[in-house]
């Protein structure tokens, strides 16, 4: 399969990416590690006629210790997966790192890339041919949602394993732009909708992600449920990162979601349920009905509906269990 | 579309040549090199026939673009043999029946080969982490991880005997 054609701009530092996006805006789209981008170019879900090229900008790279953890955009999910300083502070992303894709795939691919993801859907991530010939869909060419014909959304599903690490962890972002650069919570960053999924302007960068000191130490576990374990995006994927008293109760925690929504995203009420809880039956219960009324799994993918959401729930409870017992 | 002179440095030889920015470096290797050991299998990440070694990192060369990647240390299949005669892990590969069409080989050579840089004795756990991201259809697999063990046990004996030519 051939590329659409571009022009590749390689910046050497952030002013001049910040401002060649500016230039070519409406025109131009970000390249970091490329392995969901290149495919979605070889099926021609995007074709710009610039990319900008993250590589070269150094200071995008890199695991920082200081209060808590920066983490560059262009890390790569390996170095994270590898890394014995997150392994040690933050195991709930060490986990999830470790379980994107496959080792090949994460040499490449970066963190940054993880957060901005696309949507993924069974009707939109496919050859032109595919697509053509079910008359394309509301994201991409087409007028009807294959999904949810009746309504107006689009129900493609975020597919990244390290939001909900970072969520359950209450990380921010930082986001680079010709106006002042901002700072703001993970959980801010996603929309819920399909299309316009990621709160980013056109001519904005996603530069660094700062994990606070006071989730250091959180014990984590990260549950994936994917089509084929060595390789694959999630269908459904449960994050848990819980303090723990010495005598067993939870002083604090927090359970978020990914591939089950248009966006990854912390389970209402989790944190509440879980604060002062002892480990019980009936707490991993409470946990499991929480989360089945905050997902809304459809038929955007080769799974079901119906397992993606048992699955959810299975999994909720062995992520807290094992969380809670690690 | 303007192509670029890029200069890629590929199993140790430096290669200066005109590419347009939209060629993986894949095509590269394949095309305008002629190092066809490296396949093309699904040309979409999902196969590991692609991959390489970059900067000592296994990576698939379907999804990288060639003029990106002027910085880096690229090696290849072809980098393996030295004067016509196979290194231990493939000669491993041919005693086991770690190949059988072929066509997953290389790429599987060159996962294995960074996890045996880094690791001289891999469990087994470790061998079957290294190439989970490669897709064989014919083996099964167990020859493959036969073919680590002999090349571990070949390249250990050449020590052994190194160090008794110089202890002789």
């Amino acid at each position: 399969m051939t590329l659409p054609e571009f022009t590749l701009l390689r910046p050497r530092n952030l002013p001049e990416a910040i401002d060649s996006l500016d230039r070519h805006r409406g025109d131009i789209q970000v390249i970091a590690g490329g392995t969901d981008l290149v495919p979605s170019l070889k099926q021609r879900l995007f074709a710009p006629r610039y990319l900008l090229d993250l590589k070269p900008i150094r200071d995008l790279r890199g695991i920082r210790n200081g209060h808590g953890l920066t983490i560059g955009a262009m890390t790569t999910v390996g170095a994270i997966a590898d890394s014995p300083l997150v392994a040690e502070k933050f195991p709930v992303l060490a986990a999830a790192a470790a379980a994107i894709a496959s080792p090949v795939l994460r040499t490449t691919g970066t963190l940054g890339g993880n957060l901005c993801l696309d949507t993924r859907c069974l009707w939109y991530n496919q050859s032109p041919f595919w697509r053509a010939s079910c008359g394309f869909c509301l994201k991409k060419d087409g007028k009807v949602c294959h999904v949810a014909p009746g309504g107006e959304k689009c129900w493609a599903v975020f597919s990244g394993d390290t939001a909900p690490a970072l969520l359950a962890l209450g990380a921010e972002i930082e986001i680079a732009s010709p106006r002042a650069s901002r700072r703001l919570p993970l959980a801010d960053f996603y929309t819920g909708d399909g299309m316009a999924r990621i709160k980013l302007a056109g001519d904005e960068i996603l530069t660094r992600v700062h994990l606070p000191e006071s989730s250091a130490g959180l014990r984590g576990a990260y549950f994936k449920y994917r089509l084929r374990g060595s390789i694959d995006y999630p269908l459904a994927g449960v994050a848990v990162a819980l303090d723990l008293a010495p005598d067993g109760t939870c002083r604090r925690g927090a359970l978020a979601v990914t591939a089950l929504n248009p966006k990854p995203q912390l389970i209402p009420g989790a944190e509440a349920a879980l604060r002062g809880s002892r480990l019980s039956d009936d707490l991993l219960d409470r946990l499991a009905e929480l989360t089945n009324r905050a997902i809304k799994p459809l038929s955007t993918s080769a799974s079901t509906p119906d397992y993606r959401r048992h699955i959810a729930r299975v999994f909720v409870r062995r992520a807290v269990r094992q969380a809670w017992q690690a | 579309m303007r192509k670029e002179l890029v200069d890629l440095s590929i199993n140790g030889r430096r290669h200066e040549l005109a590419v347009e920015p939209n060629r993986t470096l894949l095509d590269v290797l394949r095309e305008d090199l002629r190092l066809t050991g490296t396949k093309c299998g699904c040309d979409d990440s999902s196969c590991g026939a692609c991959t390489v070694v970059v900067d000592g990192q296994p990576m698939l060369s379907c999804l990288l673009l060639a003029v990106s990647y002027q910085d880096s240390q690229i090696q290849t299949i072809e980098s393996l043999a030295t004067q016509g005669e196979l290194g231990a892990l493939q000669r491993g590969f041919v005693q086991e029946g770690g190949s059988q069409c072929g066509f997953c080989t290389p790429g599987m050579v060159m996962s294995l080969h960074t996890l045996l840089e880094s690791t001289a004795d891999p469990t087994e756990e470790e061998v079957r982490a290294a190439i989970s991201g490669n897709i064989c259809r014919c083996t099964g697999y167990m020859q493959i991880c036969r073919a680590v063990r002999h090349a571990v046990a070949e390249i250990r004996e050449e020590e052994i005997r190194e160090k008794e030519r110089l202890h002789a």
